[in-house]
C-alpha cells in the first residue's frame, strides 16, 4: 500500500514538472504584460514535434536542447513581427490573434507531421528502471523531476537573486514606474517571452516520451497551464511552481482514487480558486 | 447603447432574404449550406449579445450549444415529443450558461476568457468519456419537429424554418438589447464601477447577460441537433467556440447584423476552402488575425455608422 502512495507521489512530482515548464512562461509573461498567450500550449506542441524530428537525425540529447532553441526563437520572431503590435491593446485581440496563431500552427504540423500521434523513445540511458525506497520507478520519469526542479531552481534564482530578476519584479509590480527609473521593459517582455517560448519547447520536448505527439496538444496543454496560473497567481514563478503542485496532486491523485470524477475535478478546483481568490494564490502585481 | 437602426435591420433583411432566394432557387447543397449559416449565426449572434454588448468575450460557447444539442436529444430519448424537447435543450443550455457565468463573472477581461475556456473544455472532456451520452461515438437518431402544413425532413422546408429561427432570435436579441436590462448590461460593460454606483450589481447582471446569451447559443444547439440528426462531441471541442469567435470578428462585433453576415461568409469560404485543401483551418486563422490587425470592425463594422461603443 505503502507503494503505491510513493508512485502517485512520485507521478505527481514528474507531472507537476511537466506543467511547471509550459506554465512558467505563460505566467510570467501574462504577469509582466497582461500578454494572455492562448498560443503558449501551440508551443508546447511545436517542441514536441520539433523534438522528435531532431532525435531521429541526432539522437535525444540534441533534440533537448535544439528542439527548446528553435522554440525559443520561433516565440521571440512571432513576438517582433506579431505580437508586440497588439500588446496593450487590451485583452481581446491578444486572444483573437493567440488563438488564430493556434489555428494556424495545428495545421501546419499536420501539414509537416500529419495526423497520426507519434511517439519518441526514452534515450538509451534512461530506459531502465530506478529504485526509489524499495519501488521501481521508470528513470526516464526521475530524469522529468529533476529538469522541472532544476529550470525551477534556476528561475527562482534568476528572478530573486540577479539584477535582471529584480527589474523583471519591479516590472511586474508597476510597469510605469518601472519605465519611469530606467529599465527597458519592452525588452524585458521580449526576454521573458523568449524564454518562456523555450521552457515550453523544452517541457514539449521532455513530454515526447511519456506522452505522444499530436496536434491535441495545443489545447491539452494550455488548459492546466492556464488553471496553474490562475490557481498560482500571475506572473509569478513560486506561483507557478505551487499551482502546478496543486493541480498535479489534484490530477494525478483524482486519477487514481476517483477515476469517473477526475476528468472534471480541475475545473472544479479552477471554479473553487476563481471564487476564493481570483487573483490567484501568489498573485504579484497590482492586476487583479 | 444598441439601436436597431434602419441600416442594421435592412442589411439584416437583405441578407435573410438572399440566402431564402438562395435556398429556394438552389439545388440540395444550397439548401444545406443555409441551414448551416442559419445556426451559425444564432450562435454568432447569442456570442454577439455576451462579448460585443456585455463585455465578456466568451470560448464556452461552442460548448454550451452543444449542451443543448445533447440536452435536445436526451429528452427525446425519454420519450417528449420534439417541440418541448427544445425547450428541454434551450434550458439546459441556459442553465448551464447561468453556472458559468455565475462564476466567471466574479472575473474580468482575460480570466473571464480563460475561465470560459476552461469550463468550455471540462464539458466537452466530460462529455466525450461518458458512456452514457455515447462518448466519442455521439448519439444518431435525433427527429426533426413536426412542422405545420409542411415536411421538415425536406431541406428547402428546413433551410425556411432555420431562416425563421434566424430571425426570431435576431429579434429577441434586438428586444433584449433595447429593454431595460439589455442597457444595464451595456452600463456595466462600459463602466463597472459608475454602473454599481447607481446601484447595479454587476457581477450579476453579468451573469444574467450570459445566462440570457447562452439559452440564444442553445437555439442553434437545438437547431444543429435537428440539422445534421447526430450529436457528438465534435460540436463542443474548443475549435467550435474559436470559429464561432472568429463568426463574430469577421462579420463585426457590437452590432447583431455582422455575426450574421460573418457567418454567411464563413460557411461559403470554409466549404470553398475544403474543396482545395484539408487544412482549411489554416485561412481561418490567417483571416482572423488579418481582420484583428485592420481594427477588429469586422466587415459590416467598418460601413455600419450606428455603432457607438
Amino acid at each position: 500500500m505503502a507503494a503505491f502512495w510513493l508512485l502517485q507521489l512520485l507521478n505527481t512530482l514528474q507531472y507537476a514538472a511537466l506543467l511547471f515548464l509550459i506554465s512558467a512562461g505563460l505566467s510570467v509573461s501574462f504577469g509582466l504584460m497582461g500578454f494572455a498567450n492562448l498560443a503558449h500550449g501551440a508551443l508546447y506542441m511545436l517542441g514536441a514535434y520539433l523534438g522528435i524530428s531532431v532525435a531521429a537525425k541526432a539522437g535525444f540529447w540534441v533534440a533537448l536542447i535544439a528542439s527548446p532553441l528553435i522554440v525559443g526563437l520561433t516565440g521571440a520572431a512571432l513576438h517582433l513581427g506579431l505580437l508586440r503590435r497588439i500588446a496593450g491593446k487590451g485583452p481581446m485581440p491578444q486572444v483573437l490573434v493567440s488563438f488564430g496563431l493556434v489555428f494556424i500552427a495545428v495545421e501546419l504540423v499536420r501539414i509537416v507531421w500529419g495526423d497520426v500521434p507519434l511517439t519518441l523513445a526514452a534515450p538509451e540511458a534512461l530506459s531502465g528502471t530506478v529504485r526509489i525506497l524499495g519501488v521501481p520507478y521508470p528513470a526516464y520519469r526521475v530524469f522529468v523531476i529533476l529538469t522541472g526542479a532544476a529550470v525551477a531552481i534556476l528561475l527562482w534564482l534568476i528572478v530573486h537573486r540577479t539584477g535582471i530578476g529584480a527589474a523583471l519584479r519591479a516590472a511586474v509590480e508597476n510597469p510605469d514606474m518601472a519605465r519611469a527609473i530606467g529599465i527597458d521593459t519592452g525588452r524585458l517582455f521580449l526576454g521573458v517571452f523568449t524564454l518562456g517560448a523555450a521552457l515550453a519547447g523544452l517541457g514539449g520536448v521532455v513530454a515526447v516520451p511519456i506522452v505522444s505527439a499530436s496536434t491535441s496538444m495545443a489545447m491539452t496543454a494550455l488548459i492546466p497551464a492556464l488553471i496553474v496560473t490562475v490557481i498560482g497567481g500571475m506572473g509569478s514563478v513560486t506561483g507557478a511552481m505551487l499551482g502546478a503542485v496543486i493541480v498535479a496532486v489534484i490530477e494525478v491523485f483524482g486519477a487514481a482514487l476517483w477515476p469517473d470524477a477526475s476528468a472534471v475535478l480541475i475545473y472544479l478546483a479552477l471554479a473553487a480558486a476563481l471564487i476564493w481568490r481570483p487573483q490567484g494564490l501568489l498573485a504579484s502585481g497590482a492586476k487583479s | 447603447m444598441f439601436r436597431l437602426t434602419p441600416m442594421r435591420s435592412g442589411v439584416f433583411a437583405l441578407t435573410v432574404a438572399a440566402l431564402a432566394i438562395w435556398a429556394g432557387l438552389g439545388g440540395f447543397f444550397a439548401r444545406e449550406m443555409v441551414a448551416e449559416i442559419a445556426i451559425l449565426a444564432i450562435l454568432a449572434l447569442s456570442l454577439d449579445l455576451a462579448a460585443g454588448f456585455g463585455g465578456m468575450v466568451s470560448l464556452a460557447h461552442g460548448a454550451i450549444m452543444g449542451v443543448a444539442a445533447y440536452g435536445y436529444v436526451l429528452a427525446c430519448q425519454a420519450g417528449l415529443p420534439p417541440w418541448p424537447a427544445a425547450v428541454v435543450g434551450i434550458a439546459a443550455a441556459a442553465l448551464t450558461g447561468g453556472l458559468i457565468g455565475a462564476v466567471s463573472a466574479r472575473t474580468q477581461g482575460i480570466f473571464f476568457i480563460m475561465a470560459t475556456l476552461a469550463f468550455g473544455q471540462m464539458i466537452w472532456t466530460a462529455t466525450f468519456r461518458s458512456d452514457a451520452l455515447g462518448g466519442d461515438n455521439g448519439m444518431g437518431g435525433i427527429p426533426r419537429p413536426p412542422l405545420p402544413l409542411a415536411d421538415s425532413g425536406d431541406p428547402l422546408v428546413f433551410a425556411t424554418y432555420a431562416l425563421l429561427l434566424l430571425v426570431a432570435a435576431f429579434l429577441l436579441a434586438a428586444a433584449l438589447l433595447r429593454s431595460p436590462f439589455g442597457r444595464a448590461m451595456e452600463a456595466v460593460r462600459d463602466n463597472p464601477a459608475r454602473a454599481a454606483a447607481i446601484g447595479l450589481p454587476p457581477a450579476r447582471i453579468r451573469a444574467t447577460g450570459f445566462m440570457l446569451s447562452s439559452a440564444v447559443a442553445g437555439i442553434a444547439g437545438v437547431l444543429a441537433a435537428q440539422h445534421i440528426q447526430f450529436v457528438s462531441p465534435e460540436l463542443m471541442v474548443w475549435t467550435a467556440s474559436g470559429e464561432a469567435l472568429v463568426v463574430l470578428i469577421l462579420g463585426g462585433i457590437g452590432t447583431l447584423t455582422g455575426p450574421v453576415i460573418g457567418a454567411a461568409i464563413f460557411v461559403v469560404l470554409k466549404h470553398w476552402a475544403a474543396g482545395w485543401t484539408d487544412h482549411w483551418h489554416l485561412v481561418i486563422g490567417a483571416l482572423l488575425i488579418a481582420v484583428v490587425l485592420a481594427g477588429g470592425r469586422g466587415i459590416y463594422g467598418l460601413i455600419d455608422r450606428g455603432r457607438d461603443a
